[in-house]
């Protein structure tokens, strides 16, 4: 007797959770039809904006377009404002609004928004990622609608999928070597261009309270990001690591660590530590990317240093990073469209590039974008050698098992040979 | 008071001595926060690192009240608005099912007491994607309201687990007069033992309320809106893409803490007096 | 009606008192258990989370997970760093909660400032202490140095053994406070009268600590350490901020290694598997809390 009403009473209990929950991933429930118009483009004032895209508002009132960014520098916040701003008021038809969501949590919201339906109308994100999303089936296909002729190759590659254009890239940068002059010129020492010139000169440049040299090896995407030029140097390939090429990437590292030019705490280190450590005055020669400059020149404006393409192995390498936007299909697609075609024409790019510090993705604009004596200018000439990481749905896979391998020779906790053989094994199993 | 013994003078001294210098020693960590907080970024990568500040850094600071969309006074309120609402939930709920499970011994006492912690043994991750499935379709996605109805699942089977001691240790009799007295078991439940174990259920709203307080992921992953985001969202106004600008972040931690410490300090005789003085007398 | 009011007449009229709150947790709670569960016997990742099908293939990612060297790893990271903050900040609370139950002067309000580490957010700690634990910059390496108890400095986060030492230092920091004041609360619940006829039968301190105050507190610390260890176990959080799981996944955990599977690689049945694994071993720890604690309690 018990038995029975404790049963029914559960029963009850899942059909409620089954209701709240709609009984699955997608929205099995449309989005409610009351929708206000919206008024301002910041602060969004209800929450009826994140599911307005799904329907097209009453003739007269302007369609929201959501977008989702992840930059928390307050300075390419307000940019991006402006240029929402400029938008919304040029045209009736279509309002933007944008959204911050942290780095941090990009890639998780994005996950969940994709379970429930929940997702921007445009998405700004880091171009590695891209490929995964558009195996998920999230992005709308772009081809033909906008004009990347003369963008990097690598940027576009970023985004395309099958032949396919599945977004539109926003900014380029890549890495390069930079180097703390007056630690340089006091050594004696010639800006080096190989692998063994660099050693040598971390070698003149380390004392018992600097580093000569100093890249992030956290073991995550940011590591692989740092790795790749070393190991994209020797010829060796993201998925082909375990040959001779591959080995001497790894054992230049570990050599690096085993002279004590560079420190083992940089796998521990953000992009971000490693610059603090430069202008601290803690590290001699750094690798890291063009966004630095804007706040060495405020937080160390005396210090003197300058930038060059990193020292080769075989040749030249270098690795692109950089934003894209994609278009979410499912939802306001039109709106999305049209904010783009505003977004990607020659004048915005070139003021969104210039007040973010980033080098413009069509190679027409980046090459006037710096006068040549412009800190930005090597990254520029090193663009020509930067490579973009995947594009591959599995890429996060296969990134792990690289910056593992990489920390595993910092470490000691491998070696070069074994370190290469484990990454091997694992990319195989991903890319079979 | 009513402690029986006085301590001498020398042992109030020496205890009073030792209390402050374990106090020196385990809140060093946050002294390291505040003189981080004033240092410029460059100093706090000196080796070795210093002990004050050398050069003062206040940008820190006035960098906390606003930064771009964020507004710290309003993300107060906001932390305020759910953590008191999520600890309301707890509490509602809490109170009454930890006496029932303390004082009354029916078939399946046991299983609801484990129900309760299996709903503590899930890592928050996977917790995620379901919850904001049922939010939206409850259509309060980006609302405070989605973070209140997720932060109470922390406090409530937390505080069933602490109550249900306080209402066990409440001698029967108390309960039995009572009855005697007429109350019938929910008027002998509200009269009766609640007040006798108020400091029970300040412990459970306190720590329902910090638990709240302190929630990153449910505030974070719930709500889109700048504005509507707790307080704790700030962090990632100095944590990116590219790293760490650990002056502000620290000073952030200050900030972030002050209210809190400070309700803490002069509700300090209400509440952490409240938590002990005592459940039983006689 | 009438069966239900004799069903609720005398001891099964506890169970009202618990619906409410039991309702509410199976409605926001239970679903999300039961959609993982279901996620973890399927096969999903980017590719068919949205489109595509969801296919059933049981226990397959549970048998793949033993064979993954970073999940047994991770396995084995969280028991051994759960036991061990266990019993530090347990002793240390207990201890400090003994202490600060003394009437002193001070005892309240230091007391009461010692609960400001549990205020901070745990992001916000870790990094604190990662900065702290930091090789070159870090303070403690300079204080051990200038005491001249270490010659080099220890790379605390740099070196497998002892990034796992930084982390349960880290979080024994967080979770004294916690055990401190549910410890100092439960004190308070036992009469006072008891230690007064204690000492007026001439029973020493010791004495009077075992036969006296642990008894009676042991609900209490049952309580507190069932508690404690569920949330130790689940601890996500500070690793995630302080190590991220290294170095060389020497200290992910399971629910590092959970949410690095589902939202970095995108292997979302996979990280519900892990998460399922960590759910069963609490489970069975739970169980045995329930046994142990209303054993000799059924009517």
């Amino acid at each position: 007797m018990k038995k029975r009403k404790l049963t029914a009473l559960l029963t009850a209990l899942a059909m409620t959770a089954g209701i709240l929950s709609g009984c699955g991933a997608k929205g099995g429930e449309s989005a409610p039809a009351d929708k206000a118009p919206a008024k301002d483009a910041q602060p969004a004032k209800d929450d009826a904006k994140e599911e307005s895209g799904q329907e097209s508002a009453s003739s007269g009132e302007a369609q929201a377009v959501t977008i989702w960014y992840y930059w928390e520098n307050e300075g390419h916040q307000v940019t991006l404002d402006q240029l929402i701003q400029e938008y919304n008021g040029s045209q009736a038809q279509y309002e933007v609004t944008a959204k911050y969501v942290p780095f941090a949590d990009f890639k998780k919201q994005l996950s969940i928004g994709a379970s429930a339906d929940e997702l921007p109308d445009i998405a700004i994100l880091d171009s590695p990622d891209h490929a995964s999303y558009v195996d998920m089936g999230i992005f709308e296909d772009l081809t033909g609608r906008f004009d990347v002729s003369n963008y990097y190759e690598g940027t576009v590659n970023s985004c395309t999928v099958d032949g396919k254009l599945y977004g539109v890239p926003f900014g380029a940068n890549c890495l390069a070597l930079y180097y703390n002059e007056d630690m340089l010129t006091a050594a004696g020492s010639s800006v080096p261009t190989t692998w063994d010139e660099l050693v040598e000169t971390a070698k003149a440049l380390t004392t018992d309270s600097v580093s000569g040299l100093a890249f992030c090896s956290v073991q995550n995407e940011e590591g692989t990001f740092n790795f790749a030029p070393w190991l994209w140097s020797t010829g060796a390939t993201s998925y082909d690591i375990n040959n001779e090429n591959g080995i001497r990437a790894l054992t230049y590292i570990q050599n690096l660590i085993n002279e004590g030019v560079m420190s083992k705490e940089c796998i521990n280190w953000t992009q971000g530590d490693v610059m603090n450590q430069f202008i601290a005055g803690n590290v001699a020669m750094m690798v890291n990317g063009p966004w630095q400059i804007p706040t060495m020149q405020s937080e160390a404006p005396d210090l003197n240093w300058k930038v060059t393409l990193i020292p080769k192995d075989q040749e030249y390498a270098s690795v692109l990073g950089g934003e894209n936007y994609a278009v979410v299909n499912g939802g306001n697609v039109d709106g999305a469209l049209d904010f783009l075609t505003f977004a990607t024409s020659e004048e915005k790019v070139k003021f969104m590039m210039n007040q973010f510090g980033y080098i413009s993705a069509d190679k027409t604009i980046a090459e006037s974008q710096f006068a040549q004596d412009s800190p930005y200018y090597p990254f520029v000439e090193e663009l020509n050698y930067a490579m973009p990481r995947g594009p591959l749905a599995e890429w996060p896979s296969v990134s792990d098992a690289l910056s593992l391998a990489f920390n595993q020779v910092i470490t000691g906790t491998a070696t070069p040979e074994e370190a290469a053989a484990q990454a091997q094994a694992t990319i195989d199993s991903i890319i079979k | 008071m009513g402690e029986e013994k006085r301590l001498s003078k020398k042992k109030n001294i020496l205890f009073s001595i030792i209390a402050v210098v374990l106090l020196c020693i385990l809140l060093f960590p946050l002294y390291w926060a505040l003189i981080t907080s004033l240092k410029t970024e460059q100093e706090i990568f000196r080796n070795p690192p210093t002990f004050y500040p050398h050069i003062l850094n206040t940008k820190s600071y006035a960098a906390q009240v606003e930064t771009g969309d964020f507004n710290m006074f309003r993300s107060f309120a906001n932390s305020f608005l759910i953590s008191m609402g999520a600890t309301l939930i707890a509490v509602l709920l809490a109170v009454p099912a930890s006496y029932g499970i303390a004082k009354y011994h029916f078939r399946a006492r046991k299983a609801l007491l484990l129900s309760f912690l299996v709903t503590q043994m899930l890592p928050v991750s996977v917790l995620l994607t379901p919850m904001f499935i049922m939010f939206k379709n409850m259509h309060v996605y980006n609302t405070w309201v989605a973070a209140v109805l997720a932060d109470a699942t922390i406090g409530i089977p937390f505080s069933v687990l602490i109550l249900k001691n306080y209402f066990a240790s409440i001698p029967k009799d108390l309960e039995e007069a009572a009855y005697l007295d007429g109350c019938n078991k929910f008027s002998a439940f509200v009269r009766i033992l609640i007040p006798i174990a108020k400091p029970g259920v300040m412990v459970c709203a306190i720590f329902s309320f910090l638990y709240a307080w302190g929630d990153l992921a449910y505030g974070m992953t719930f709500i889109l809106d700048q504005e509507k985001r707790p307080i704790t969202a700030g962090i990632f106004n100095f944590m990116g893409q590219y790293g760490t600008k650990w002056s502000y972040l620290t000073a952030f931690a200050v900030v972030t803490i002050i209210p809190v410490a400070l309700i803490f300090i002069f509700m300090q005789k209400y509440i952490v007096s409240g938590m002990t003085s005592g459940a039983v007398k006689g | 009606m009438a069966r239900l009011k004799k069903f609720f007449r005398y001891e099964n009229v506890g169970m009202l008192f618990v619906l409410p709150a039991f309702l509410y947790m199976l409605v926001f709670v239970g679903y999300p258990i039961v959609h993982n569960i279901i996620l973890s016997f399927q096969d999903v990742n980017a590719g068919n989370l949205v489109k595509g099908t969801r296919n059933f293939i049981l226990f397959e990612n549970y048998l793949e997970l033993f064979k993954d060297s970073v999940f047994t790893s991770s396995l084995w990271n969280t028991v051994r760093f759960t036991v061990s903050c266990l019993v530090f900040q347990f002793i240390a609370g207990f201890a400090l909660a003994l202490f600060f139950s003394k009437p002193f002067s001070f005892a309240k309000p230091v007391r009461g400032i010692l609960l400001v580490p549990w205020m901070i957010p745990i992001t916000v700690t870790a990094l604190m202490f990662k900065l702290l634990f930091a090789t070159d910059i870090g303070i403690i390496n300079f204080l051990l140095r200038s005491l001249h108890l270490i010659e080099k400095n220890i790379e605390w986060l740099t070196t497998p053994g002892t990034a796992m030492f930084a982390l349960i230092c880290a979080n024994v920091w967080i979770g004294i406070p916690f055990n401190m004041i549910l410890i100092s609360t439960g004190l308070t619940t036992i009469p006072k009268e008891l230690y007064e006829s204690a000492s007026i039968d001439g029973a020493g301190k010791v004495q009077t600590f075992w036969k006296i105050t642990l008894p009676l507190l042991k609900p209490t610390i049952e309580s507190v350490l069932i508690l404690g260890f569920i949330y130790t176990f689940k601890v996500y959080d500070l690793v995630y901020v302080m190590t991220s799981g290294g170095p060389v996944n020497a200290t992910h955990m399971l629910s590092t290694y959970s949410y690095k599977l589902s939202f970095e690689m995108f292997k979302y049945s996979k990280g519900s598997a892990v998460a399922n694994v960590l759910l069963v071993i609490l489970l069975f720890v739970g169980v045995l809390y329930i046994k142990a604690t209303t054993e000799g309690e059924d009517a």
